[in-house]
């Protein structure tokens, strides 16, 4: 056992025969690797540049998110849950609202619904762009960056015209979301919906077709239908091995089965399979858009619920129940029933649940995040079983993993 | 379906199906209803109920398991209650793969030892971290920080200190 370090690579003899007559050695991968999305390392075992062995040791993001949501009260906690899944806070925020919505057996209003569509979907285009964006690079497409930060720019525009903020938005909150819609919003996202697919088409003209592309993705990572559905993977993983589940559309929530979209999958189960997977959910997204901007409801964007939200600035001023609200609320906050609940949305990554165990207090005694990133995650070593080392940072790329989301 | 005599109670709460079983017979209720069609562990996780008497949650760790079927689009949450330190329950990573992580991170999190685990060890916290971050005695904020003009204490073991 001889351990070898060059350039910050760890490398130890197993001992072990491989298929060629050479040793196995144990070689570190990460956690500070820059293909790896975040601080992921990898314990691989290679004969030659085979995969043999792989064991992803994970943790190094871990903030304790889901003790401090005990610390805090309901309303305190959605902006705790923006910062797990750091690439789709208004969806992680989404899960959080309608759990603890169905808890207390509240329903939004349309407009506020419609808001919540709107953002989410934003939300999976940005998330998908980061992904090419970043792919693109550890893939030699460099200039896919620079193509997708451009569009995700413009989102995060708007999240910042309808919420203030540009990625930790906090927008949707149990009982409806922080702020109507404002005009400029509403034109920034009429154009955003006619540029869009000119754009994604950009985005296939320079890699669906791209040769260098379409070697290092076409026949790589295989995970069959079967295999995801046992490894519990979720989202494009499990889409992109020709499954067809969708919790929009098999388990519809804030109205999403009143919008006519397709469910985008492919039966390559690779990770070009993976790839079409997310431009097509990117055209999806844009659908979906457009729809919810030409039928937004008018009305209120929150429940008219003074228990459960504030009441309005100007009411402050001259109701004395009004001042007693605002106090009570802000000092103690609102009380959810008892009894447990969870509620799963599809992120841009799968299934992001939250479930919630309320003892009838102002604060929660559990809050459990269910992360996409976490259960695929643990598919990685099935996927990457004897392909090369280079084969596998493509692998790692397009199981599209948020370590923040994997370590909560 | 769990066959009958191994169901301790069961309800329905927000909507969502719920099922209380023995802690010694999860392992044989939810390879019943794996075969019923629930092949999906959405997740598993436990809750600690420090300090609360009440009849609803009878011992202080509850063990959660959210099953789905894809093709009905069921679910079902199987639940069974612990007592004990360390608390043990079977591990049902040999039926459902996903359970293996998401068991070491309750193992690392509220020290739940499942037997029969084929890697029980920590997955968030270091390998060399004492004590269960997510249990109710743990205290948020516990954690000292540390300072470089403060090195040499932080560097000597709080037992030596």
């Amino acid at each position: 056992m001889t351990d070898t370090v060059a350039q910050g690579v760890t490398i130890t003899k197993t001992g072990e025969t491989g298929a060629f007559g050479g040793e196995l050695l144990t070689v570190n991968f990460g956690p500070h690797h820059p293909s790896t999305h975040g601080v992921l390392r990898l314990i691989v075992d290679l004969d030659g540049e085979q995969v043999k062995r792989l064991k992803p040791v994970i943790g190094y993001l871990h903030t304790g998110i889901e003790k401090q949501m005990e610390a805090l009260r309901w309303q305190q906690g959605v902006t705790v849950t923006d910062r797990h899944d750091y690439l789709s806070p208004p969806i992680n925020n989404l899960a959080y609202a309608l759990a603890v919505e169905r808890l207390m057996g509240v329903e939004v209003p349309p407009r506020a619904n419609a808001l919540r569509v709107i953002m989410s979907e934003l939300t999976r285009l940005s998330s998908h762009l980061v992904w090419m964006g970043t792919s693109g690079l550890e893939l030699g497409a460099m200039s896919m960056l620079m193509y997708c930060f451009r569009e995700r720019d413009t989102i995060l525009d708007m999240n910042e015209e309808i919420s203030g903020f540009r990625m930790h938005t906090s927008y949707i909150r149990p009982g409806g979301v922080t702020a109507d819609a404002t005009p400029r919003f509403l034109d920034m996202l009429d154009d955003f919906t006619h540029k869009m697919p000119g754009n994604i088409d950009e985005y296939e003209a320079l890699l669906t077709h791209n040769p260098i592309w379409r070697q290092r993705t076409i026949g790589i990572g295989r995970l069959s239908a079967e295999d995801a559905k046992v490894l519990g993977a979720t989202g494009p993983m499990l889409r992109g091995s020709g499954v067809a589940w969708d919790l929009r559309r098999a388990m519809p929530y804030s109205g999403y089965e009143d919008y006519d979209f397709e469910i985008a999958t492919s039966d390559l189960c690779d990770c070009y399979g993976r790839y079409l997977v997310r431009i097509k959910e990117m055209r999806e997204a844009v659908k979906i858009l457009r729809q919810a901007l030409d039928r937004l409801p008018d009305g209120p964007v929150n429940v008219d619920d003074r228990k459960m939200l504030p009441p309005p600035r100007e009411e402050l001023e001259t109701s004395m129940e009004a001042v007693i609200h605002h106090f009570k609320l802000f000092t103690e906050g609102y009380s959810v029933p008892p009894g447990d609940v969870y509620v799963a949305v599809e992120s841009g990554r799968g299934e992001n649940g939250c479930y919630i165990v309320s003892d009838g207090t102002h604060k929660p005694r559990r809050v459990k995040f269910r992360s996409a990133s976490f259960v695929n995650l643990q598919a990685l070593e099935q996927m990457a079983l004897n392909h090369m080392v280079a084969d596998m940072i493509a692998i790692i790329g397009t199981a599209d993993t948020v370590l923040g989301d994997c370590d909560r | 379906m769990i066959p009958e005599a191994l169901v301790l109670a069961k309800g329905v709460s927000a909507g969502d199906d719920w099922v209380t079983v023995e802690a010694r017979n999860v392992h044989d209720a939810l390879a019943g209803l794996k075969d019923d069609g629930y092949r999906l562990l959405t997740f598993l996780t436990c809750v600690d109920h420090l300090a609360d008497s009440s009849a609803q949650w009878p011992a202080r760790y509850e063990v959660v398991y959210q099953l789905r079927n894809l093709e009905t689009r069921g679910q079902i949450r199987v639940r069974a209650f612990i007592g004990g330190e360390p608390p043990h329950i079977d591990s049902v990573s040999d039926l459902f793969p996903p359970a293996n992580w998401e068991e070491r991170e309750t193992y690392d999190m509220f020290g739940v030892v499942f037997d029969n685990h084929p890697d029980l060890t920590r997955i968030l916290m270091p390998d060399d971290w004492v004590g269960y971050p997510l249990r109710r005695d743990y205290p948020v904020g516990g954690e000292p920080v540390e300072f470089s003009e403060e090195h040499e204490r932080w560097q000597t073991a709080p037992d030596k200190a």
